[in-house]
């Protein structure tokens, strides 16, 4: 597969009623999840529903953005918009909250990610309206380190 | 659970029908769609006229037509009772043999075909919805090999993978697609274990080698009642004998252990319900999107303990007159994927392998198949449908 020699946009999300809060939080640097008041748990990505008890009275609350890596993937064929990244590291985060959230990891070379390691939400900006989550290692210590 | 509607083998199929694999060939699914419903009519002396039944995989090519079913029957002539275009990707093939059964049976229609057709290779249309614009698309992963990369490297993390393991399945498939009239031609060449093992990384640990190439071509089949076979002379009939399906395993655990598939419970209950252990399963015909998939159900269905499946396939003899047959006609990997219709490559083998019909890839003495679907990747996990169907003659 050729790869584009001129980079080509990274998809922009585009927000619905239900999840313009996830935005809204992410603009402030806030990592937003759903929780389930009845189950008393979290969920990723949003929906109108709760997964668990189907009802529609899920509240947002602002999260830790911290968690551990659950796994990872080095991307060598590069998606829109990554085009000169390659080869860059695509994580599977499990955060404390308990829910898992597929992002771009940045600030660190692939070779020096494991799984198990630290790490926390970090934010680029793709325009005015949209800051994306990422997530980098959190050298902070603490926070359970699990694999 | 309810009883096995299928263990009375009172519905059978009687004949398969399968283009050639091409990449870009130009046709559109109604044409290639076309050329399996003559194959099908020649082997059983059926026009349009008697098809009164069918069922399609949705194409790839065709999914912004609302109307896929409508337009594709009329384009064959056919003027159907009962119509069904299922949407479990390539699960749907089996899918739609348990579906068209259950049609069949309850008189909805008296004659099916099973139709997967599809030309994303020369027309692509799909568009998903849900969380991708948002949650997945803007994150850089690179689509169902993505996917399959965050799954193989946990599953490496907790049980390891030997990937000569691997590389022994690419070779056998191989194999098989070189004996295979049908697999795209510039697939058909000799590969080592040493060839997968440094083809290039597209999303590690995945490997060109490790997966599929979207083609164009279509399979199908023809369903009656046993009773009207017989009555017809058609002589040469499959039994679907059991079937089981699940879609979104575990779906509102949002900390899964993502190396647990829906075919954990599938596979076994599909065996269960035929009355078949592991060790009586002549050939396998697992769905194959990736290596890594063929692996992980070879230890779900029983085949390999659990976190032994490379070394399971390292050891064990995959071709024709091996131990366990998997895919010998070079499944989709080796044959090239039509799109949608992918998951018909490893049920017409299947199918082929039982009518007698392997040819040089021949299993001796097959009796019976265990075949099974994906479908769909979810969000972080494996795949979102998971079937298992067992066939005998």
């Amino acid at each position: 597969m050729a790869t584009a020699s001129t980079a080509k946009p990274r998809p922009v999300p585009k927000p619905t009623p239900t999840t313009q809060a996830f935005w809204d939080g992410a603009k402030k640097g806030k990592l937003m999840l759903q929780w389930d008041p009845v189950a008393r748990k979290y969920q990723f990505w949003p929906r109108a529903n709760s997964v668990r008890t189907g009802r529609r009275n899920l509240q947002w609350k602002e999260t830790s953005g911290k968690g551990f890596l659950y796994s990872f993937t080095v991307t060598h064929v590069p998606t829109p918009g990554f085009e000169d990244k390659t080869p860059y590291v695509v994580g599977l985060v499990e955060l404390d909250e308990g829910v898992r959230i597929v992002a771009n990891m940045i600030n660190l070379a692939p070779e020096e990610v494991e799984i198990g390691m630290r790490v926390k939400v970090a934010w680029e900006k793709l325009n005015d309206d949209i800051d994306y989550f990422a997530f980098e290692p959190d050298k902070s210590g603490g926070g359970k380190k699990k694999t | 659970m309810a009883g096995n509607f299928l263990a009375d083998k009172d519905v059978c199929i009687v004949a398969y029908g399968e283009t050639k694999i091409e990449r870009r060939g130009g046709r559109s699914a109604y044409e290639i769609a076309a050329e399996v419903a003559e194959q099908l009519y020649k082997k059983t002396k059926l026009g349009p006229s008697d098809i009164d039944g069918v069922t399609f995989t949705v194409p790839l090519s065709e999914c912004s037509n609302p109307f896929w079913s409508g337009y594709a029957t009329e384009y064959l002539g056919i003027s159907a009772k009962w119509l069904q275009t299922s949407d479990i990707g390539g699960a749907s093939a089996i899918g739609n043999v348990a579906r068209a059964a259950m049609a069949i049976k309850s008189g909805l229609c008296e004659t099916a075909m099973i139709l997967g057709v599809d030309a994303p290779s020369t027309q692509w249309r799909a568009y998903y919805g849900s969380y991708r614009n948002e949650f997945w698309d803007p994150v850089g992963i690179q689509g169902p090999p993505g996917a399959f990369g965050l799954l193989m490297n946990r599953y490496e993390h907790q049980y390891g993978i030997d990937f000569e393991g691997l590389g022994a399945l690419a070779v056998a498939q191989r194999n098989g697609a070189i004996k295979n009239p049908n697999a795209y031609e510039k697939l058909k060449h000799k590969i080592t274990v040493k060839d997968y093992i440094e083809s290039r990384q597209v999303s590690s640990p995945l490997r060109l080698l490790d997966s599929v190439m979207w083609c164009d071509g279509g399979n199908g089949l023809v369903m009656m009642k046993t009773s009207r076979a017989k009555k017809l002379g058609l002589g040469n009939r499959i039994y679907p004998v059991s079937y089981a399906e699940i879609s979104n395993f575990d779906c509102a655990n949002q900390t899964p252990d993502i190396t647990a598939t829906g075919h954990s419970v599938t596979g076994p209950s599909a065996l269960k319900q035929a009355k078949l252990k592991p060790k009586d399963v002549d050939m396998f015909h697992p769905y194959d999107d990736f290596l890594f998939a063929v692996m992980l159900k070879t230890e779900q269905c029983g085949f390999a303990k659990k976190g032994q499946g490379s070394q399971f396939l390292r050891d064990t003899d995959l071709g024709p007159t091996g131990t366990l047959p998997i895919n010998t006609g070079g499944g989709q990997i080796s044959c090239g994927q039509p799109g949608l219709a992918g998951g018909g490559i490893n049920l017409t083998e299947a199918v082929r392998q039982l009518m007698g019909d392997g040819g040089r890839r021949q299993v001796p003495n097959a009796r019976n198949a265990l075949v099974t679907g994906i479908g769909v990747i979810p969000y972080g996990r494996n795949w979102g449908t998971a079937n298992a169907m067992v066939l005998v003659n």
